[in-house]
């Protein structure tokens, strides 16, 4: 389900900044964008995070773009879609 | 120098000419993709043609094989910088798939659709050029699975991400719909002469 008015309060807040903490940090964009997906499933369980049509097709394609059994398996273009899609999950964290 | 030390060659001026800008000329054939290489059941594949169109219709390989194939020979140029000069891929022309499917008046656009969720776009009068191809073939052998077994759209004008490894289907759209990497930064068109690599 979603929702076009962004969540206010606590738990929104933080929600957004642990996920934007998580896309700034260093390290493996691949390793981060599977922690971006935990965490913003979990903001969406607990209501902190609403869905978006913007951050639904850009976890969608996170999914694909992760498919593999572990990192080495993926193709040489993962990390790049994995940056490049992050950039689009903090664009659209301020609608969510 | 910067091209013999990516793997390059020497090249003549008639071969510099086919070279866009920022690109280098690369002998090997770069593995670039996203995910991991799809495995491909040909007994379970299927190709669809949908949307604006006055007959879509779904094929099976056996049905695929059968349609008419040509060759190109051209060069190919990656959004990465790399460019392959004289190759050579086969498949079944665009012109035929168009054939069959009769796009209506109001198809501008098409998507591609491949294994695992990717896409690209296209407007229709780039899609329907005549050195575009479905491709099955690459150097008179089928395509590698990294490549692309079993049919890869083949658009040389264009950057190679837009020449969609797995293609499973082509959507014919009244208006444009960007595509996987599209949607996140790379240019909606990818003219290599024009260097439209990014659009952010």
């Amino acid at each position: 389900m979603t929702s076009t008015s962004p969540t206010l309060g606590a738990a929104a807040d933080q929600a957004r900044a642990e996920v934007r903490g998580l896309i700034a940090g260093k390290g493996h964009a691949v390793d981060a964008a599977r922690l971006v997906i935990e965490r913003l499933e979990r903001a969406f369980v607990a209501s902190a995070l609403h869905r978006t049509p913007a951050l639904d097709q850009a976890l969608r394609d996170l999914s694909l773009v992760l498919v593999g059994e572990d990192r080495t398996a993926l193709g040489g273009k993962s990390p790049e879609a994995a940056r490049l899609i992050l950039r689009a999950v903090d664009r659209a964290l301020d609608e969510a | 120098m910067l091209d013999r030390l990516m793997g390059g060659r020497r090249l003549t001026s008639e071969q510099k000419g086919r070279v866009p800008p920022g690109q280098y000329v690369t002998e090997k054939f770069p593995v670039l993709h996203y995910g991991s290489v799809p495995q491909t059941d040909l007994g379970a594949w299927d190709f669809r043609v949908w949307g604006e169109v006055e007959n879509p219709f779904s094929l099976d390989w056996t049905v695929f094989q059968a349609l008419p194939h040509t060759s190109v020979h051209t060069d190919i140029h990656c959004v990465t910088r790399w460019s392959k000069l004289d190759v050579d891929f086969a498949g079944v022309p665009i012109r035929a798939i168009l054939d069959l499917a009769q796009p209506k008046p109001a198809a501008r656009y098409v998507v591609a659709h491949c294994e695992k969720g990717y896409t690209t776009n296209l407007p229709l009068e780039v899609l329907a050029d005549d050195d575009v191809l479905l491709a099955d073939t690459y150097a008179g052998q089928p395509l590698a699975p990294e490549h692309g077994f079993p049919l890869r759209l083949f658009v040389p004008k264009r950057y190679f991400w837009k020449s969609a490894k797995w293609l499973r289907g082509l959507e014919f759209l009244a208006a444009d719909s960007p595509g996987f990497w599209e949607r996140y930064g790379y240019h909606n068109d990818g003219d290599p002469w024009q260097e439209e690599r990014f659009s952010e």
